[in-house]
């Protein structure tokens, strides 16, 4: 009986304990409990991210959320019409996402606009740079714009069977030997044009200039953003006569002068049109040339140095970035999630460190040197050595004397109109480059 | 009481009150019922025409923020020569997309008129142009006009109509316009030949009987019964082409991308507001393509327009 009583008398004790407990967790947190929110501060939050690029594999995302507590509402947009977007609500101080894109490109004009919250108070910027070579191109006096998500850069790719079957056996390393090449490609009958430009009045020839710029070994512009271009020894100016040439001489198909970058690279290089593309996007062979479904060339497209003046030439980087609008409504997850996007696991993974389940379509290549690390240790993506290693030593930002200007946009429309103009024969090489060069001294008074 | 209340109800006297009543809340019934109407086109289309009035007078920019610049954005957008060039293609594209498209339409809809086998598919085939998003269309009519493997080329190359291919977009304004133009054609033209086939539809067929008793021929009735009544749908057709042709940009867009060539109002528009930020330039240049395009659609109604009564 007294053994009864002594269980009957536990149990109420145990009871009224229990008792006690809920009444905690109903009113004070506990230190279980706090500690759980400190790790989710921002869980039951839903983010917008606008994007022109695909999301991560969704099973990704779902980790992510499980981790933080914060659901991600990714929206695919075109590049322009994210631009009009951010532009529109930005300058209406109406939210419209509290993530969205921030190209190389436009970091002048935001960094003027002020419509973007600078991420310096969520990135230890001193102790990213080691790691993030491409930061410096969104940052300005100190402010970092934009975080970069990718490491895109322009490189040469070939089709080494059609130059194997034109009888090259050494693949070209100069301009002059490139130019040869193509030549020969065409005189057997290989293609008929087998090198693709974008010529299209569109940014992508903009971006396709200054790379062939840079192959002939110079810069668009100096510091100040002084015109490089206007002599005709300068490299900007035979850059452009080479592009024109290339075009007029039949070396580039007729077609790509209403092409735009990608419809080169798609309907041109994948279904082999063409043998080269001097300007090409990095992580295409592995994303485009070698998807059979997408591809008629897989296994023969191979990424090479660019072909310089004297020798190997530089590939510019062509990095995307992210940015938190400053009317997002959710700063802080947003943060949150840019940082899991940044991070060198997840940069690793996006380029398939473990395979396509957690590839992001298209991804060019990780944006931290330590992934790209994970990824050559790795070895299991396609050219990756080759791309890092030209990462690792040619790539440079496209202007290397301080980040794009706020009036880049008319620059480069200036670029591109007058490109394609003359590639048309409606203007000479040396009436283009005025124009550009009207258009620059013009917007920079 | 009940009575006297009754018999007021039916009183002589009261009859005027009562009309009177009726007569009010029929005055007013019409507006009530497009009340609706009027909001949404206050809030969507009078408000943004006003505002954008008022801005083109400010120096609204973000990257160089001024104040009052009294008429300076006028004289910017008129001393720009992109912007003079874009003009002249647009008013191109209003010539050949008003013209041709009307055109087809009443040409189309009068062979519709008629019944038919199969004239509903023909219809709905009809239809899907204009179901068609303008990007979709853009890019179908990009291959059509491809210089390398494009169908145009193909088969004028098999007719012996060219002896090589052609590059069709670019390389000529008038053709780049031309063909550009021809794409929204393609897209805008089912709309107008609706409107019109329901003008037609609408007319009595006595009025064809008794033509025909009269002697009248098809081109007879044609011309003095069929298109003298259809021409409020014709004007409705027409004012609805000139709108949409003033405003091309899609077409433009994807099949000549920024190049001048092709280059339309609206593309510079767009350029101005969201490439270069100068949104007061933007808002000046809008405005004037507002009042060009009102003063345009009134002369044609003017010309085309009759009040029709059957």
């Amino acid at each position: 009986m007294r053994k009864v009583k002594v269980v009957l008398a536990l149990s109420l004790v145990s009871l009224s304990l229990t008792g006690c407990g809920s009444y905690v967790a109903a009113g004070k947190p506990n230190a279980a409990d706090a500690a759980h929110r400190s790790a989710k501060p921002y869980a039951g939050q839903t983010i917008t991210v606008l994007f022109p690029y695909n999301a991560p594999p969704r099973k990704l995302l779902a980790q992510f959320t499980a981790q933080t507590g914060i659901k991600v509402n990714w929206t695919v947009l075109g590049f322009a019409a994210t631009w009009a977007k951010i532009v529109s609500a930005s300058s209406a101080n109406t939210y419209f996402a509290d993530l969205t894109d921030v190209d190389w490109s436009r970091v002048g004009q935001y960094y003027r606009t002020k419509w973007f919250i600078p991420l310096n108070k969520y990135f230890n910027v001193k102790s990213l740079r080691s790691d993030v070579p491409q930061l410096n191109d969104f940052m300005v006096n100190g402010q970092l714009v934009g975080m970069p998500i990718d490491a895109s850069l322009m490189l040469t790719t070939v089709n080494v069977k059609d130059f194997a079957r034109a009888g090259i056996t050494r693949l070209p390393t100069t301009i002059a030997q490139y130019t040869t090449d193509l030549r020969t490609l065409q005189r057997k009958g290989i293609h008929a044009h087998p090198l693709g430009i974008s010529f299209a009045a569109q940014e992508g020839l903009s971006t396709y200039w200054y790379e062939v710029t840079g192959a002939f070994g110079g810069s668009i512009f100096g510091p100040g953003y002084k015109p490089l271009f206007t002599s005709p020894s300068s490299a900007g100016y035979r850059a452009m006569q080479w592009m024109v040439n290339a075009y007029k001489s039949g070396l580039v198909p007729t077609s790509d002068i209403n092409m735009v970058d990608y419809q080169v690279q798609q309907s041109q290089m994948a279904l082999h049109r063409i043998s080269s593309v001097m300007s090409d996007y990095s992580g295409n062979v592995g994303t485009l040339y070698n998807v059979p479904s997408q591809s008629k060339v897989v296994g023969q497209i191979k990424y090479i140095p660019t072909p310089g003046i004297k020798g190997i030439g530089p590939n510019l980087g062509n990095p995307d970035g992210m940015g938190i609008p400053v009317t997002a409504k959710h700063p802080g997850a947003a943060a949150v999630f840019l940082k899991w996007f940044t991070s060198p696991q997840m940069q690793a993974d996006f380029s398939g460190l473990h395979g396509p389940a957690d590839e992001i379509l298209n991804f060019p290549l990780p944006m931290r040197l330590s992934s790209m690390n994970m990824l050559q240790k790795a070895n299991k993506v396609t050219q990756v050595n080759e791309m890092i290693m030209l990462f690792r030593q040619h790539s440079r930002p496209v202007f290397p004397n301080g980040g794009p200007p706020p009036w880049y946009p008319q620059f480069s429309n200036a670029v591109y109109t007058n490109i394609h103009s003359a590639a048309l024969g409606q203007e000479s090489v040396a009436q283009a480059i005025q124009a550009i060069s009207n258009t620059v001294n013009q917007l920079n008074h | 009481m009940q009575k006297e209340a009754m018999f007021r109800k039916h009183s002589p006297q009261d009859v005027p009150v009562q009309s009177r009543l009726n007569k009010e809340r029929s005055a007013v019934l019409p507006y009530v019922l497009i009340s609706p109407l009027i909001l949404f086109i206050g809030a969507l289309a009078l408000y943004p025409t006003v505002r954008t009035f008022v801005e083109s007078f400010f120096g609204v920019d973000p990257l160089n923020p001024q104040g009052f610049v009294g008429l300076q954005n006028y004289v910017s957008v008129f001393n720009n020569p992109a912007v003079i060039y874009s003009w002249v293609n647009t008013f191109l594209y209003m010539a050949f997309g008003t013209g041709l498209s009307t055109l087809v339409a009443v040409l189309v809809a009068l062979g519709l008129r008629v019944n038919f086998r199969g004239r509903a598919v023909v219809l709905a085939i009809l239809i899907l142009p204009w179901a068609l998003p303008a990007i979709t269309e853009g890019i179908i009519w990009a291959w059509i006009y491809d210089p390398s493997f494009g169908v145009l080329n193909s088969i004028l190359h098999s007719l012996h109509l060219i002896s090589h291919y052609q590059l069709w977009i670019s390389g000529n304004r008038i053709l780049t316009v031309f063909l550009i133009e021809l794409v929204q054609v393609w897209q805008m033209t089912p709309l107008s030949i609706i409107l019109i086939l329901a003008g037609l539809q609408s007319i009595p067929d006595e009025l064809y009987e008794a033509a025909r008793v009269d002697g009248a021929g098809l081109l007879r009735t044609t011309f003095t019964i069929s298109l003298p009544l259809v021409r409020p749908s014709i004007a409705v057709a027409v004012v609805q082409s000139l709108v949409a042709s003033l405003n091309v940009f899609d077409q433009v867009y994807v099949l000549n991308a920024n190049a001048t060539t092709g280059s339309s109002i609206m593309l510079q528009t767009y350029n101005i507001t969201f490439q270069n930020l100068n949104f007061g330039e933007g808002y000046a240049l809008s405005f004037i393509a507002v009042l060009i395009t009102m003063a345009i659609a009134l002369g044609l109604l003017k010309i085309t327009y009759r009040r029709v009564e059957f």
